[in-house]
């Protein structure tokens, strides 16, 4: 006989059992795979932990601390017990700010500054002989995405806050690819990577051992499905680097050499040249001049610590104070030592990466693809990353800002009339600071190439765009914003449509992200006007396809978490998102999906009923389960279904359930039993053997169950849904209104 | 244009329905959605989504008319609504037809060989395609620019609203006739052919 845990067991879909059976049933997997899961739901809380503890600054500190000590906690409960989740629906504003302080934490680090790692052939061997494929870039690269410890950055004006969730992005400036990578003509456009990554993300779901997405995780309005998560980190992850916008440009670059050299000093030089004038050099619109950062990495398991010390000595000497030693061991660690830790994930994944590597640890079980490292190993290198962040790469870009700010900004505010005694400044800059006087007047400045369509990096438009990142990467949003705004028409004049795109998306980023002006209505008519005008560049002039979906999709997310009449305003730009028809057929769904959770996050106005938007909600989620359909998903069809079910709850319960219109009754009582088939039939193939094996017990429990369903036309029965029926109903008594009116 | 009007009770309930399409400029009155036939049960969600706009808005808002409330952007479809005093709601959906360049109108008109060609006058109407553009304005607005005064074109103008408001009394006198006759009572779907009828004049007369 089988034992239960070879078999998945038939069960009806989420949508047709209670959620305590289901929770249950998912215990009945092997050990093995249990295990498996266990790591990855380990990691992912860990994940969750993260993202979600350091949240964007408070308005009051008061009112904000007890929110964030919690939320880690309330978050855990929330994911593993989904009936509490549902319960949050009931409540006036359950779900505005579930999920948003992650989503804009999430949004926040996917703009963080990039570092260049450069490293020397000797020191490449070093990092392999411990197995790391990926070179030196390889090895730093996912201690670079958290930076340990609390980042302080100071803001223009000079107040300092610290962050929690800093961090770095590592790229690999000495790879065989080239920096900045450019779409070779073999690969599909990167919108196509994402899309294929995602329909193997459905695919890894549909085999159980392998479950990492779990239907009952989509369920949940409040809530970022793991899907839609995985989504945006794509979108975010698209390693574009582009004039139009300097997030990608290098802020900094990692320079490494290790004890092994021979000739250590000469090395270094020649690593420098190579990235200022060698083959290695950046395109010509990348600024040049950004921080060089020297490491030395001593291999502590072959050379000698008195020999390094005396070179890292002569190094500090040579370059500076940017220096550091790192010291590695350079045997491979495996599992079974004693100080081993596994290396963190990356988090950051670019959609191609995830293509051509993710199958592996999906492909053999028993030695999993995880590496680690030695304890100390981790310690060295997160010290490195800490050091180097916090005491190189923020200075520095503080300091640009501060001088970009003084030179440039400054003085082209204060032709716009504010202050006119800069006269100091003006020696000096030349043929700039006349042409940035003609683009503030109104002309074409001529700073702008438009046959090779960029900005010279020097020019006075390009340096204000790199100021703002900056100021926007350190996350001063207010700097940013009005920083943005200063140059946004210098861009139209110019007709570089791509900048102008990029500008007034980033603007209106910034302002949505800014927490201290919390948007009017007319405010959010300005942003709404922004990211048309950024939307519309992008798409029809530029057909900048991955861009403007970026664009529209922050938008959304962000909107969103403002709450309130902004989530209307979000559903809509999902809905332009949808139409423009950027996304692919799983991104339609997610959209469906984020579409409805934006109106569900709606809530009634306080004391009436009405002002929620729950039909809206629950039709995007009828909508979305109909499309899963289509995709052959009817798990998360169902997941979806339920969740309409659940929307529709409040305002279907003087009807007992049932909808008023009957091509909707029609409609929704056959999607629901399509699905239950599709469901039946996908665990009937994948199991066939084992259904003959199954006690007949099974099957009649099975099958009465669904008997039930079938009578039942209404709602799931759920104990604790129908008590959220029956306070409605209590409530829905006296309303009358209609007649008294 | 195609229009789905709907009569809903204070519950929610469907108490009248109808589907026309234009007769101005030309049109034959039969309606086209841009849903597939398959699909016409999103009228109904399109319709009882915006019911929670409907709730917001009559309480905003001291008119029984209320004017366009709410667009179903993928479908183009936009929601006038009207209240009558019993609670009963009036909504009528009304959604543009597809540009001639894009989806079935195109198929329809290149279907048509001897309609292709432009400037002559009655494109859509001979082709039977769904445009709204008829013989008398197809020659001005050849190239879908239509001009400002058609209903059809511009779902949010002041000619539509008041086109709409127009139909919505009209209606709404019939609806009180109907009701008040002795064998309705409330909450009754109306079956009644004569207010069918008289629906259907009204919406050919203003629509």
């Amino acid at each position: 006989m089988t034992s239960p845990g070879d078999a998945a067991p038939v069960k009806p879909p989420p949508s047709f059992s209670p959620g305590v059976a289901r929770a249950s049933s998912t215990s009945r997997y092997s050990t093995h795979a249990s295990q498996r899961r266990d790591s990855v739901q380990s990691l992912d809380s860990n994940h969750v932990d993260q993202s979600v503890g350091p949240s964007p600054p408070p308005l009051s500190a008061t009112t904000e601390l007890p929110i964030r000590s919690a939320s880690p906690y309330a978050r855990s409960l929330r994911s593993s017990t989904p009936q509490l989740n549902r319960s949050s629906l009931g409540s006036p504003d359950g779900g505005r700010f579930e999920g948003a302080e992650d989503v804009r934490s999430l949004i926040t680090r996917s703009f963080s500054p990039v570092v260049g790692v450069y490293a020397s052939v000797d020191t490449d061997d070093l990092v392999h002989e411990k197995g790391f494929p990926g070179g030196f870039w390889g090895l730093i690269r996912p201690f670079g995405e958290n930076v340990p410890g609390k980042i302080v950055i100071r803001d223009s004006v000079g107040s300092s806050r610290g962050w929690e969730d800093y961090g770095v992005r590592f790229v690999d400036l000495g790879g065989q690819a080239r920096y900045p990578p450019d779409a070779t003509p073999g690969q599909p456009p990167p919108l196509t990577q994402i899309d294929e990554a995602l329909t193997k993300d459905l695919e890894a779901a549909e085999n159980p051992l392998a479950r990492t997405l779990r239907p009952k995780d989509l369920a949940g309005a409040s809530t970022i499905s793991p899907l839609y998560n995985d989504f945006l980190h794509q979108l975010l992850s698209i390693p574009s680097a582009t004039p139009h916008e300097t997030f990608r440009h290098p802020v900094a670059s990692v320079i490494a050499i290790s004890s092994r050299n021979t000739s250590p000093l000469e090395t270094l030089r020649q690593l420098y040249a190579d990235t200022t004038n060698g083959d290695r050099r950046l395109p010509e619109w990348i600024h040049p001049e950004y921080l060089r950062y020297y490491v030395l990495v001593h291999d502590e398991d072959r050379d000698d610590i008195a020999e390094s010390t005396k070179l890292y000595d002569q190094m500090k000497r040579h370059f500076g104070l940017h220096c550091h030693l790192l010291r590695l061991r350079s045997n491979q660690c495996v599992v079974t030592d004693d100080d081993s830790v596994e290396v963190p994930e990356c988090e950051w994944v670019s959609p191609a990466e995830r293509l051509s590597g993710s199958a592996e640890p999906l492909v053999d079980l028993d030695m999993d693809g995880h590496l680690y490292l030695f304890e100390s190993d981790v310690m060295a290198i997160k010290a490195f990353v800490r050091e180097l962040v916090a005491q190189s790469v923020i200075p520095f870009m503080e300091n640009r800002v501060a001088v970009w700010n003084d030179q440039v900004a400054s003085r082209r505010r204060g032709i716009s009339g504010r202050f006119m005694s800069m006269s100091r400044r003006w020696a000096g800059f030349g043929s700039s600071s006349r042409s940035s006087l003609t683009g503030s007047a109104g002309g074409v400045s001529g700073n702008y190439d438009g046959a090779r369509g960029f900005y010279r990096p020097d020019a006075p438009e390009a340096v204000l765009r790199k100021m703002a990142d900056f100021a926007f990467m350190l996350r001063d949003w207010k700097l940013a914003a009005s920083t943005y705004e200063l140059i946004r028409s210098d861009y139209a004049n110019d007709k570089a449509w791509k900048y102008h795109a990029g500008v007034h998306e980033m603007c209106a980023i910034s302002l949505l992200l800014n927490p201290v002006s919390m948007p009017a209505k007319t405010k959010l008519g300005d942003i709404d006007q922004m990211l048309d005008t950024a939307c519309y560049s992008y798409h029809t002039r530029c057909s900048d396809v991955p861009n403007a979906l970026r664009c529209l999709t922050l938008a959304v997310e962000l909107l969103k978490s403002r709450g309130g009449l902004a989530t209307e305003s979000a559903a809509r730009w999902a809905m332009r998102a949808m139409d423009l028809g950027l996304v692919g057929s799983i991104g339609q769904v997610l959209l469906s999906e984020r579409i409805s959770a934006c109106y569900a996050s709606r809530p009634p106005l306080p004391g009436v009923r009405w002002g929620a938007r729950y039909r809206k909600a629950g039709m995007w989620s009828v909508l979305a389960a109909d499309l899963w359909l289509q995709l052959g998903q009817p798990s998360l069809a169902s997941a979806c279904l339920e969740e309409a079910e659940h929307l529709y709850a409040s305002v279907l319960d003087r009807n007992e359930g049932i909808f008023p219109m009957p091509e909707m009754q029609v409609f929704v009582d056959n999607l629901r039993h399509t699905i239950q088939v599709e469901f039946l039939e996908a665990r009937g193939l994948n199991t066939q053997e084992s259904l003959d094996a199954v006690p007949p017990m099974d099957t009649q429990e099975t099958s009465e169950k669904l008997d039930k369903r079938q009578h039942r036309r209404s709602l799931v029965v759920n104990p604790l849904e129908s008590g959220i029926q029956d306070l409605a109903d209590n409530e829905d008594r006296p309303d009358d209104d209609f007649e008294r009116a | 244009m195609s229009y789905y009007f709907t009569i809903l009770s204070p519950t929610d309930a469907p108490l009248f329905n109808i589907a026309f399409g234009t007769s101005k400029s030309g049109g034959d009155g039969i309606a086209r959605f841009r849903f597939p036939d398959t699909a016409q049960y999103m009228n109904q969600f399109i319709i009882h989504s915006s019911l929670d706009i409907v709730e917001e808005a009559q309480w905003m808002n001291g008119n029984m008319y209320l004017k366009h409330i709410d667009t179903y952007p993928p479908a183009a479809a936009f929601i006038s609504a009207f209240l009558a005093p019993s609670g009963a709601r009036f909504l009528l959906l009304h959604q543009p037809p597809q540009l001639p360049t894009a989806g079935s109108a195109a198929a329809a008109s290149t279907g048509a060989p001897g309609a292709a060609a432009p400037g002559t006058g009655s494109v859509s109407s001979s082709s039977g395609a769904s445009s709204l553009l008829g013989s008398s304005f197809a020659a001005t607005a050849s190239s879908s620019r239509t001009s400002s005064s058609s209903i059809a074109a511009n779902p949010t103008s002041p000619q539509t609203e008041e086109a709409v408001r127009q139909f919505m009394s009209e209606v709404y006198e019939n609806y009180v006739k109907t009701v008040m006759s002795p064998f309705y009572r409330q909450g009754m779907e109306i079956r009644s052919p004569v207010f069918r009828g008289r629906v259907n004049a009204a919406g050919k007369k203003w629509l």
